[in-house]
């Protein structure tokens, strides 16, 4: 029985290490094109991804348009810059924790400062007085917050709805989720409450989308693969803003987006970089 | 946010279409080039074109000021050294003819921003020229990076970062996944920019 067993496992090895070898030695090209696709797009889940895309783009035409040019057309352009500040506000608490957690702590002085200003002189939000006092919103993620950590972001992902993203990013929005104070509050009260995370999450995403209607409809008819383009444009844009977290800490050495940047995701783990390690090549130009 | 780096793009890259083929400048200084650019731009940006003619003033525009068979090489990636000769040239001409298309399609209506040269470093091959555009309505102003590649002491352009966004990667990355999705064959790639540009009409 035992012996059984063994020859089996045996055998199995035999043939996952045949195939193995068998791969290697008659299909490098093959090998190399799916390594080369990795570095590239880091996609793995590429087909599921492009359905999940479509999905989006079919919710997207069929209900968010629509409800974003009914929003557009509905509320003058004060009453939409009110609510974008309004729901800016609720997020200060965050953005307070991140600025916080990446020891930017002006920014984070900023953040409070803000926040106490625009609930109480704004009225709760909806008029931005301190931005116009000079000191605009700006916005952080746990995303950003790991990235500027050195983690990396993982492989490509379009979440249903939500649209592009990646583990790293989408576990930050989770966690972002539970640890929202406004949040906690209405989960602490009966289930009458617990809608209003939900119309907040809309609101806020009708709002969004209602200032890109033409880009992304222009972008997409010029495009010959939207979902690359989108791909890329996200990937690109998320290692930007890590890369401005870390403007106080030494620039990679050489860092060059022609020569370094293979693809968006080098850009990223050349961002990532500990800052150490960006130092070494300055050391080395020290004259003997 | 993606997304309207990307508007601050295409408006910039718009803006560059009206700009009628007036002599350039000798493009010695970086800084010079680039200032240059925006403030012609900036001065037609008023006046009414109709879509031929802005095709027309993006693509000389285009051959005036950047490097476009190196841009083309770049976007091609490794699928530069694959590619025949007659595939390499076609590329090129029909590279052109989409970025002229799909950049000054991209956007006409945006007006009323301001453009300004913030600074220059010199780079590996040339230099990176920083610039502001300020928007109205008191939105962020949008950071763009022009990297330039000098020659014989002539600069073209060789990138444009948005926000930190590059039109080169992002292209790439695009025609990369087209090709990939292709059987890896650069002529269906060359197919569907032939589909896509043809008779000059934007669709």
């Amino acid at each position: 029985m035992n012996v059984r067993l063994l020859r089996l496992v045996v055998s199995d090895l035999f043939i996952f290490s045949a195939l193995g070898l068998s791969a290697c030695a008659s299909h490098p090209d093959t090998a190399q094109q799916a390594t080369a696709y990795e570095e590239d797009f880091n996609d793995p889940l590429e087909d599921a991804n492009r359905k999940i895309f479509e999905f989006n783009q079919f919710v997207d035409r069929n209900a968010i348009v629509p409800a974003a040019k009914a929003y557009r057309a509905a509320l003058p352009d004060p009453v939409r810059d009110s609510v974008r500040d309004f729901l800016n506000n609720l997020r200060e608490p965050l953005v307070f924790v991140n600025d916080t957690l990446q020891g930017e702590f002006e920014s984070a002085a900023k953040t409070v400062g803000r926040f106490v200003v625009n609930s109480t002189i704004g009225i709760g939000g909806v008029v931005d007085v301190a931005g116009r006092w000079g000191v605009p919103h700006h916005d952080e993620d746990l995303g950003l917050t790991l990235g500027a950590w050195g983690i990396p972001e993982g492989p490509y992902i379009v979440v249903p709805v939500l649209g592009p993203s990646t583990p790293r990013d989408l576990g930050g929005q989770i966690a972002e989720g539970f640890g929202d104070p406004w949040n906690l509050l209405v989960t602490g009260n009966p289930w009458t409450l617990y809608w209003i995370p939900f119309v907040r999450g809309a609101v806020g995403g009708i709002d969004q989308r209602s200032r890109y209607i033409e880009t992304l409809a222009d972008i997409e008819r010029t495009s010959l693969d939207y979902y690359a383009t989108i791909r890329s444009l996200y990937r690109q844009r998320r290692a930007a803003l890590i890369r401005r977290e870390r403007e106080n800490l030494p620039p990679p050495a050489g860092f060059s987006q022609r020569d370094d940047g293979r693809s968006p995701e080098a850009a990223v783990k050349t961002a990532a970089r500990p800052a150490i390690v960006s130092e070494v090549p300055n050391l080395s130009e020290v004259p003997k | 946010m993606v997304r309207r780096s990307f508007l601050a793009a295409a408006l910039f890259l718009v803006v560059g279409a009206f700009i009628p083929a007036v002599p350039t400048m000798a493009a010695a200084d970086p800084s010079a080039l680039i200032s240059n650019l925006g403030s012609r731009a900036l001065e037609v940006l008023g006046k009414n074109a109709t879509q031929s003619q802005r095709v027309e003033r993006f693509r000389q525009l285009l051959r005036e000021d950047f490097d476009v068979p190196g841009i083309a090489r770049f976007v091609l990636g490794r699928y530069w050294n694959v590619a025949t000769e007659e595939q390499r040239t076609e590329f090129v001409r029909l590279f052109e003819d989409y970025v002229a298309l799909a950049y000054s399609t991209r956007l006409a209506e945006y007006t009323g921003e301001t453009f300004k040269v913030t600074g220059s470093r010199p780079d590996a091959d040339g230099a990176i020229v920083s610039s502001q555009i300020i928007r109205p309505a008191g939105a962020a102003p949008v950071k763009v990076d022009w990297r330039l590649t000098g020659r014989n002491g002539v600069y073209k352009i060789s990138d444009v970062s948005v926000d930190g966004i590059s039109m080169a990667v992002t292209q790439r990355s695009e025609f990369a996944a087209v090709i990939q999705h292709n059987g890896g064959q650069v002529q269906s790639l060359i197919t569907m920019l032939r589909d896509k540009t043809v008779g000059g009409g934007a669709r």
